[in-house]
This record gives C-alpha cells, structure tokens and sequence, in this order.
C-alpha cells in the first residue's frame, strides 16, 4: 500500500475567489476598493444570563471600550466589539493570537467561541461602495440612517452577513461564514461590475 | 410586509421566519394527558383578526419575536423580544397566566 504524504497547509478565505486587480468597468477610477482581510483574530461573546454587568467591566478593562448597544460597533484601529444579537457581540483582533485569553478573562461572565476560520471579512471603500452594497441589502445604509460605528446582521442573495461602518468615505467591513464566501464573492463582482472594482492584495 | 425587530430595526419580512400563534404553552409532558398534548400540538385558533404570533428573526439577530399582528390587515401594533414574554410570564403568579 502506498504512503501518501500529506502536506496540509493554511489557506486564506478568499484564495484563488479575489484576484487582485481590475474589475468590471475598466474607465475612470473604480467605484468600489475590496481588501480581503485575512489573519483576523474573531470570536463570538455571548453573555451569561445576569452577568451582563461583569461581562462589560470585563471587556472595558481588556479593549478599553464599551460593550456597544445594539447596532452598534465600538473600534479602536483593527480591535473592537460589534453587536451581533441580544447579549452577543463579535470580538476582533487586528491579528491572530490578538484574542488569545479572552475566554479565560470572560469566564463566568460569557460564552467565547473562536471564529477567525469561522467568518471571511473583506473591506469595502470607494465612492461607489455603498451603492454596491445597497444592491444587496435591505436595510437603509444612507448616512440618515446608518454610519460610522453602526453594524446591521442581514443578507446579502440569501447569505448571511454582517456589516459595519468604519469611517465615512465610507470603508464598510463585511463578515460572512466562510463557506460561503464564494457565493457571496460571485455577488459582489457582479454588483460591483457597473461601477469598476479594483482588489487589492489580502491585508 | 415589514417588521420592526426590537433589535434590528424595521427589516423586509423575508428575513423572518413564522411559526405561529404564541398563546400555546408546551403542558409538562410527564404530567399532561394526551388530550392536553394534542391540543397543544395539533389544534391552533385560525383567527380574523388581532394575533399574538411567533416569529424568527433568522436573516439577522436570531431572536424569536411575539408580534401582534391584525390577520385581516397585516398591521402591527407590537413586537416583543420572545425571551421577555417568557421572563414576564415566569414571574406571574401562577395560576393568573391565561391562554389568551
Ligand atoms: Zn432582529
């Protein structure tokens, strides 16, 4: 019987799915700038029925923010909390290892569950970027209703994902399970086709 | 229709999923007869008109809803976090908690 060397290897989100380069329309400046985000640190928090107090003394002292509100995103650089449910939020870390403790500070307070494999995040910047996202979702994005540090959960072609807003030129970060990162990459192109989408290498 | 999630705001009614009416509460099943488990399991009011109804809000913050809702003409005049209802519930003295 031969022996078969197995030579595994990590594989990011978005490989061989974002080409970097130029896409859709090819004049003028793109409307749409897409950087998968990979290497990411993310966990799910879910509070403990009571201990809700506890749970944001805790994060307070670990991220120097407060547990956001719903709807609501609290970020400091690539750190932060984004609300993702009654009594849950999203942890992130800029990079892998940058949440490594957390289950252990929260114990008692949260339930922690890792997620940097779990969900594939790109961000979206350019002028056209909310007009690419609004062919897709259903919840108003327009500055009355939607900014800086606000995050919705919703759907995308019937994938589920959650955005939040990082500043206002806009840069929108998007989060989806990664097995559908595909399904939801073949949207994208095609919603970002009329404006012009440059890819930029993964960061 | 749209529903206005307690958490998410108002969301186009795709994102939800309905289970129907809320009043049905499950009998202990080690106590129940089988009647009352039929009941509970096979028999719903199909009324016309005001409903307090289970929903789901799975394309987003996947809380379960109690929304009360007009059959006849889709409007809603309330939606409540489901866990809120049970909480209140849990905390009525027993005995006072109606099917209705
Ligand atoms: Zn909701």
């Amino acid at each position: 019987m031969a022996e078969h060397a197995t030579l595994w290897r990590p594989r990011g989100a978005w490989a061989d799915t974002a080409r970097p380069g130029r896409h859709g329309r090819r004049e003028g400046p793109p409307g749409l700038i897409v950087t998968p985000r990979e290497g990411l640190a993310l966990a799910s928090v879910t509070a403990v029925d009571g201990a809700e107090a506890r749970l944001a003394e805790a994060i307070e002292a670990r991220f120097g923010l407060s547990l956001p509100e719903p709807g609501g995103a609290h970020l400091s650089g690539e750190a932060g909390l984004v609300w993702s449910g009654p009594d849950q939020w999203l942890a992130l870390g800029g990079a892998r290892g940058d949440l490594d403790g957390l289950g252990a500070a929260l114990r008692g307070a949260a339930a922690v569950a890792d997620q940097s494999d779990g969900r594939a995040v790109l961000r979206l910047t350019g002028p056209d970027a909310r007009r690419v996202l609004e062919k897709g979702v259903a919840v108003d994005l327009h500055p009355r209703a939607f900014g800086p540090g606000r995050t919705a959960v919703t759907a995308i072609a019937h994938i589920g994902v959650q955005i939040w807003q990082r500043d206002d030129r806009p840069t929108y970060d998007l989060a989806v399970a990664r097995s559908f990162a595909g399904s939801l990459w073949t949207w994208l192109e095609a919603a970002a086709a009329e404006f012009g989408c440059e890819v930029r290498a993964s960061a | 229709m749209r529903i206005r999630c307690p958490s998410c705001g108002e969301r186009d009614n795709g994102e939800f999923s309905y289970l129907g009416d809320a009043a049905p509460l499950r009998p202990d099943g080690m106590e129940a007869s089988a009647e009352a488990m039929h009941d509970y399991v096979y028999l719903r009011d199909n009324r016309a008109g005001e409903m307090r109804e289970l929903w789901y809000h799975g394309a987003g913050c996947r809380a379960w809803l109690v929304v009360t809702r007009d059959t006849r003409t889709h409007a809603i005049r309330e939606v409540q976090p489901a866990r809120d209802v049970a909480k209140a519930r849990a905390t009525t003295p027993a005995g006072s908690a109606s099917h209705a």
